[in-house]
């Protein structure tokens, strides 16, 4: 919730800047200098703007300095939209802003121009250029571009570590005779070197350096001396591709590259299906049904007598009993180790790697492989991936992404409640389920195609390099994923849980299953019950699916009720963001789109096994 | 020899010597007169990967088609 909210707010702002500018037009550039001073000496509060190729370590050195928590992955565009962190240099307060990754002041997508915005208009007393040790001169073609803003700069050399193992040795004071401003060589993630990146900002902010550099160069100019200055500082020692090195370029070739996608496919199912039934079956369940409910039983039969209240307490659906059992021993197992699984993945810059392999694919409906990643956090919470779409460079792809995540892509938990349903009872069911998913991406995003006018863009991603993740960070990244979930999840479960109780105690389910009843049970084949999960699943995808359980369905009533489900509505928070990032137009005809896809299909399952089994 | 990116095979060093003006391109590095070479070709379609410097670089085969080349070595 908190988290929703700050993006809100910081939309708002990134409208707000918009405005200004245009206000300000040209003259506002002008002033610039006589601004910032005043500004300055007002607050007496330093303003630096975090900028850099993407994917150089911007948002892991704002995490450390701020001890704020961004999320950082190795690939390019992880970041979005900015942050803002307080910092302490020495004893003075000031503000540190983490904004997306840039390639050039050009602009090619959403999230590229939130940087550049924040670099006209924030008026930074300084700026934090970070430069990717490992590509140096295409970070120095960058570098020069920013020092034509005459904004006061101290460069970290970053990525110190890999490239060091890569044989790259950097002159860090060469380098600073070259670029005239100060060069701190780091290791982001060790925190190597970023106090005195800090100190340095306080050194440079002291001299005035409006006017000091008058910089006419043309790009083809930059080019060259970026390519100059790079071949002087930097000696390259050539020996044999470390093991990284060789992985990174076997697993973009179709072999191995292929089978290795696969396997790399096949584990993270493993891990996140097998892992979480264990931990289910084996630690959680038995816990639960062999100690906390007979526990919470006993104390509440103490106190309440039989009846409505005690049913809503601990009865079928029983607030204390659901509302642990659901989010914590159904639920979070799959949400925990999936996000073992994604971090892994993001830290290691394998992602953009299967990015490529697939891109032919995708192709075919109006995608492009960059999508892969957005996509793959869609098995997460679809809230995220389709912020992420924002690094996108064309607004038809990121509507395509944004209907296929929230028609079809189940999240995390919807997996753990399907597993819960299914995973017992009919394997295959399950693996159907994810077949038609599957089926529904793609032919989802071929309609959309179809109907959205306009190109996407091909691809053009840039490959990271293949990276052991770090142990710390990816610790760090997990928790604060879990601890969202947990946070995100519990509160709407428990309220409706005790709709649940309240509807069914109440007998208010019979009343209303009387009007549906030709729908549910006519069209989909279900009992009445199912009617809870359709309305609880406007709250939460896994609330779509939870109240199956124990209804003792039969496997196409499993299968219609599934696939119902995952087409379903997509929960209240993705709607919302659905409408913040495209309006209320879009996202009202995504969620009409999904509905009538989840009828129709579920209904379409029903008939068709009701035909075939006048035959049998 | 002059011929388009998607024509090369795999691992051969070639300077760029004309190719569409996509701000990106510029940005990445590729311009006219950088030395690239081509790591692999997918399949189904899909990108040719080449390598810069020491970055490789994801292309749509429609991009690498109007890229010419000239190979050396
Ligand atoms: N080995 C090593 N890894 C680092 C270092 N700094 C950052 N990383 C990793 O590099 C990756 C990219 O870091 P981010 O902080 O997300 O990069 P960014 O510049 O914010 O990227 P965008 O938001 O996409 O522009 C992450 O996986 C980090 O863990 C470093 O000094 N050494
Ligand atoms: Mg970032």
């Amino acid at each position: 919730m908190f988290f929703k909210l700050a993006i809100s707010i910081k939309n708002i702002n990134v409208k707000g800047l918009f405005i200004v500018w245009e206000r300000l037009g040209g003259e506002g550039k002008m002033s610039c200098h006589t601004e910032k001073k005043t500004k300055v000496s007002e607050k007496s509060q330093l303003k630096v703007l975090l900028m850099g190729n993407p994917n150089v370590g911007k948002s892991v050195i704002f995490s450390k300095l701020t001890g704020m928590n961004v999320i950082a992955s190795n690939y390019t565009g992880t970041t979005v939209s900015y942050t803002k962190g307080e910092i302490t240099i020495r004893d003075s307060k000031g503000t540190l802003i983490d904004v997306p990754g840039i390639y050039s002041l050009k602009t090619t997508s959403p999230a590229e121009e939130v940087a550049v915005n924040m670099l006209e208009n924030e008026n930074a007393d300084a700026i934090i250029c970070v430069i990717d040790a490992t590509n140096l001169e295409r970070n120095l073609y960058l570098a020069l571009q920013l020092k034509k803003k005459n904004i006061p700069l101290v460069f970290a050399i970053n990525l110190n570590d890999v490239a060091i193992k890569q044989g790259i040795q950097i002159d860090i004071d060469a380098l600073e005779k070259e670029l005239s401003a100060p060069v701190v060589s780091t290791v982001a993630i060790r925190n190597k070197g970023l106090r005195q990146l800090l100190d340095k900002v306080l050194e440079v902010t002291g001299i005035n350096t409006s006017n000091s550099y008058e910089d006419e160069s043309s790009d083809d100019e930059l080019w060259k001396r970026a390519g100059d200055i790079a071949r002087n500082v930097q000696s390259i020692r050539q020996s044999e591709p470390t093991f990284l090195e060789k992985m990174g370029d076997a697993t973009l070739k179709p072999f191995p590259g292929i089978p290795i996608g696969f396997l790399v496919i096949a584990l993270l199912l493993g891990v996140v299906v097998g892992g979480g039934k264990g931990i289910r079956g084996g630690l959680l369940l038995p816990l639960l049904n062999n100690y906390y409910v007979p526990f919470v039983e006993g104390i509440v039969s103490r106190f309440v007598s039989e009846g409505l209240l005690y049913n809503v307490l601990v009865g079928e659906y029983g607030v204390l009993i659901k509302g642990i059992e659901w989010p914590f021993a159904l639920v979070l197992p799959y949400v925990f180790l999936f996000y073992v699984s994604l971090s892994f993945l993001e830290d290691s810059g394998y992602l953009p790697r299967l990015g490529v392999l697939v891109d032919g694919i995708l192709k075919k409906v109006g995608l492009n492989g960059g999508n892969v990643i957005p996509i793959i956090m869609g098995y997460g919470c679809a809230v995220p991936a389709i912020l992420g779409t924002r690094a996108a460079t064309s607004k038809k792809e990121r509507i395509i992404v944004a209907s296929v995540v929230s028609l079809s892509v189940p999240c995390v938990a919807q997996t753990g409640a399907f597993i819960s349903l299914l995973g017992e009872q009919s394997v295959i069911t399950l693996i159907a389920v994810y077949l038609i998913s599957f089926f529904g991406m793609l032919s989802g995003g071929l309609i959309i195609n179809k109907i959205i006018p306009g190109k996407t863009d091909p691809i053009l991603l840039e490959i990271p390099n293949l990276l052991m993740p770090d142990i710390k960070s990816l610790i760090k990244k997990i928790t604060i994923r879990t601890k969202h979930f947990m946070v995100e999840a519990e509160i709407p479960m428990v309220l409706a849980i005790a709709f649940a109780a309240l509807v069914v105690e109440t007998g208010a389910l019979d009343w209303a299953a009387r009007f549906i009843e030709p729908f549910v049970g006519g069209w989909l084949g279900l009992p009445k019950e199912a009617t809870l999960g359709l309305i609880l699943g406007i709250l939460r995808r896994e609330l779509a699916v939870l109240p199956l359980l124990d209804l003792d369905l039969s496997t196409i009533q499993l299968l219609v009720a599934s696939v119902v489900s995952l087409f379903y509505l997509p929960c209240l928070s993705v709607v919302a963001v659905l409408i913040k990032e495209f309006g209320l137009k879009i996202a009202l005809t995504i969620s009409i789109f999904t509905l009538v896809t989840a009828f129709l299909a579920g209904g379409m399952i029903n008939q068709l096994a009701n035909i075939i089994s006048l035959f049998l | 020899m002059n011929t388009v990116l998607s024509n090369i095979k795999k691992s051969t060093d070639c300077i760029i010597e004309k190719l569409p003006a996509i701000g990106l391109l510029n940005s990445l590095g590729l311009r006219k007169g950088t030395m690239i070479s081509s790591m692999t070709i997918q399949p189904f379609g899909g990108p040719v990967v080449i390598r810069i410097g020491r970055r490789s670089v994801a292309l749509s085969r429609d991009i690498a088609e109007k890229i010419e080349v000239r190979q050396v070595g």
